[in-house]
């Protein structure tokens, strides 16, 4: 078994053994990330692929000092990033519902409850601007100001359509909780 | 009031909790890739890599290199006696660079090389006019600088420079020779520009008021130029830039004028309209701004009605055809307009073929899918999101041979058990879709028949 730093220092040569040893060890978890990205998963393996090529050609790049999960991660969110630009599409392509506000009733969100599948399929029905900032802000932790300057938009949109996104994540997990049948029909 | 705090905080709670819960689950989840895509990778990697320069690899490149310094080799080789004056080191370096073109910059070379010999020619002329005209040419350029736009130009004579007080270039008490070397005038009129500042892409038209000169060049500081008398440029990227022009006069003389165009750039419009299948009148529609470069918005529902907030919120009274427009404009007075036609449009549809075959063998009833109507047996249409439906048939007469209100219930070709003439018959379909948009169709269909 390699390394992570024989890994590293053998992508850096090109070498094949090695890039295809990255490729298996960190391609699940890459994927992972770029399905919160996207609304389908041929997307997200687009994405994922242009993530790689880009760590392939600039690993070399890559300091040592930091987490090297992390900066994995940050490419794969940086291509979903320029990939949301790229088809910045001005229709929604999947319907959502009308937003009522949720019962103040309800407190936290057991986190049994769900399945990642699940949570995986909320985000994929989400519009695309609301996921980017969605995922942004509460998976990836930047900041809106950070958020604002990565998508090109204002930082009151980053915050305005966070909590929006937040509302409909919010609404779609009570409607999945009631179907699931865990939680008594409200009222 | 203590309610009020505590929903606050219980919000707040919950907020962090729904933000949890996405992180813990899918913050490291890991999902597997399809099997063939790291195959697929693997394919664009070398097939990137190969494209790519790389010192530890030969490669397209290390070949293109190769050749192109053997067909460098073998010019000077064979140029090689006749212009020994010529300095061979930078011709070679210029045919390296450039392999695939090689042949074609071969030309440029000389040109260029004449270009530095005709300044140095044109710089010892100066030299002769300048102690022959100077006294004389002083007091003409006095005139100049204060007649302004419509006189300016004329020949621009190394005379003037000392008459210009911000020319910059030359302090007054120069030496002659290095006045004589760099032999030009700073003159504030020369340009003319259709506008100094604008937005990307800026299109400006620039004007050379020069009277008589012999040539001139324009450079745009954007790294382009032109040597047109009045060019016109457009430039992408926005910034500051310093175009200067340049004119020679025939006895060499030249002056130089700038001027400085400031490009901003410019807003983008885009919006997405939320929710997508919106139930007109019952939906309030709300317009999600995703513009840029911009801080001021006209929003158009195509109703009659309009907005100038950020993202305006808009009930219609009614389902329609509405083209939405939104007009982003920056503080520089720019703008851009992104206009989404038909918004609201379903995408539903109903469409009939215009002939069928009926079967001869007797009526069926009219059921019909895509798989048992492959002969085309049953009239009936093609549709999506159809909610209400009624088709009527009717035979060239008027006489009506065929009703139904099921969409999935065609026409067989048969009227009370017989199977009618052929020829052509007319239908008539009225419904409406599922989002509430209402259709009505006529058209005609042919009824043919085996023989």
């Amino acid at each position: 078994m390699m390394s992570d730093p024989q890994i590293i220092e053998g992508c850096a040569k090109h070498d094949r053994k090695a890039q295809q040893e990255l490729y298996s060890r960190y391609s699940g978890f890459l994927l992972g990330v770029c399905m919160r990205y996207v609304s389908d998963r041929a997307e997200a393996e687009d994405i994922l692929q242009e993530s790689f090529l880009k760590i392939f050609f600039n690993i070399k790049d890559f300091s040592g000092t930091g987490s090297f999960i992390g900066w994995l991660r940050k490419i794969a969110v940086n291509t979903a990033i320029t990939h949301y630009h790229k088809h910045l599409k001005f229709r929604y392509h999947i319907e959502i519902e009308e937003f009522v506000s949720s019962e103040t009733g309800i407190s936290s969100f057991e986190e049994d409850l769900f399945t990642s599948d699940e949570l995986y399929k909320v985000l994929n029905e989400l519009p695309a601007g609301y996921r980017m900032v969605f995922n942004l802000y509460a998976v990836e932790g930047y900041k809106h100001k950070e958020i604002a300057e990565m998508l090109g938009i204002d930082t009151n949109t980053s915050k305005s359509q966070y909590s929006r996104a937040r509302a409909v994540i919010r609404d779609k997990l009570e409607k999945l909780r009631r179907l699931k049948g865990n939680y008594p029909a409200a009222d | 009031m203590e309610s009020g705090i505590e929903i606050i905080v219980k919000e707040e709670q919950d907020d962090r909790a729904l933000n949890e819960l996405f992180r813990q689950k899918l913050g490291g989840a890991e999902v597997i890739p399809s099997s063939d895509a790291g195959m697929i990778l693997m394919r664009k990697l070398a097939r990137r890599e190969f494209l790519r320069f790389n010192p530890a690899r030969f490669n397209i490149w290390y070949a293109g290199g190769i050749a192109a310094a053997g067909a460098a080799l073998a010019l000077i080789l064979t140029s090689g006696p006749g212009d020994s004056n010529e300095p061979v080191s930078p011709q070679e370096s210029t045919i390296i660079s450039t392999p695939a073109s090689s042949n074609d910059k071969n030309p440029d070379v000389p040109a260029i090389t004449d270009v530095k010999a005709d300044e140095r020619k044109r710089s010892s002329d100066i030299r002769k006019v300048v102690i022959a005209e100077k006294p004389s040419v002083r007091t003409e350029s006095n005139n100049e600088a204060m007649s302004g736009a419509e006189r300016s130009g004329t020949v621009v004579s190394t005379a003037e420079v000392p008459s210009v007080p911000e020319g910059g270039v030359l302090p007054g008490n120069l030496s002659d020779k290095s006045q004589l070397q760099s032999a030009s005038g700073r003159l504030d009129n020369l340009i003319a520009a259709s506008a100094t500042e604008g937005c990307t892409p800026f299109r400006v038209q620039f004007k050379n008021r020069s009277l008589a000169y012999d040539s001139c060049m324009w450079s745009f500081g954007d790294g382009g130029y032109s040597r047109k008398r009045d060019p016109e440029w457009i430039f992408d990227i926005e910034g500051e830039y310093e175009v200067m022009l340049r004119v020679y006069g025939k006895d060499g003389k030249h002056s130089f004028s700038s001027i400085v165009i400031r490009v901003h750039p410019k807003p983008v419009a885009r919006f997405e309209i939320s929710p997508e299948a919106a139930l007109i009148p019952n939906d309030g529609i709300t317009f999600l701004n995703y513009s840029f470069n911009a801080d001021k918005y006209r929003w158009d529902f195509g109703d009659g009605a309009s907005s100038e907030l950020f993202e305006p919120k808009h009930f219609y009274k009614r389902y329609g055809n509405y083209n939405v427009r939104l007009k982003a404009y920056s503080v520089y007075g720019c703008s851009d307009s992104l206009v989404v036609q038909n918004a609201f449009g379903s995408g539903y549809y109903v469409k009939f073929p215009n002939a069928f075959i009926p079967n001869p063998n007797g009526p069926s009833g009219g059921y019909y899918s895509n798989r048992s109507d492959e002969y085309a047996y049953v009239f009936h249409p093609v549709h999506s999101g159809v909610s209400e439906y009624q088709m009527k048939i009717f035979s060239r007469r008027g006489i009506l041979v065929f009703e139904t209100n099921d969409i999935n219930i065609g026409w067989d070709g048969y009227y009370k058990g017989q199977l009618v003439d052929a020829g052509v018959y007319i239908w008539k379909v009225r419904g409406n879709y599922i989002n509430g948009e209402q259709f009505t169709l006529m058209g005609d269909v042919t009824l043919l028949k085996n023989q």
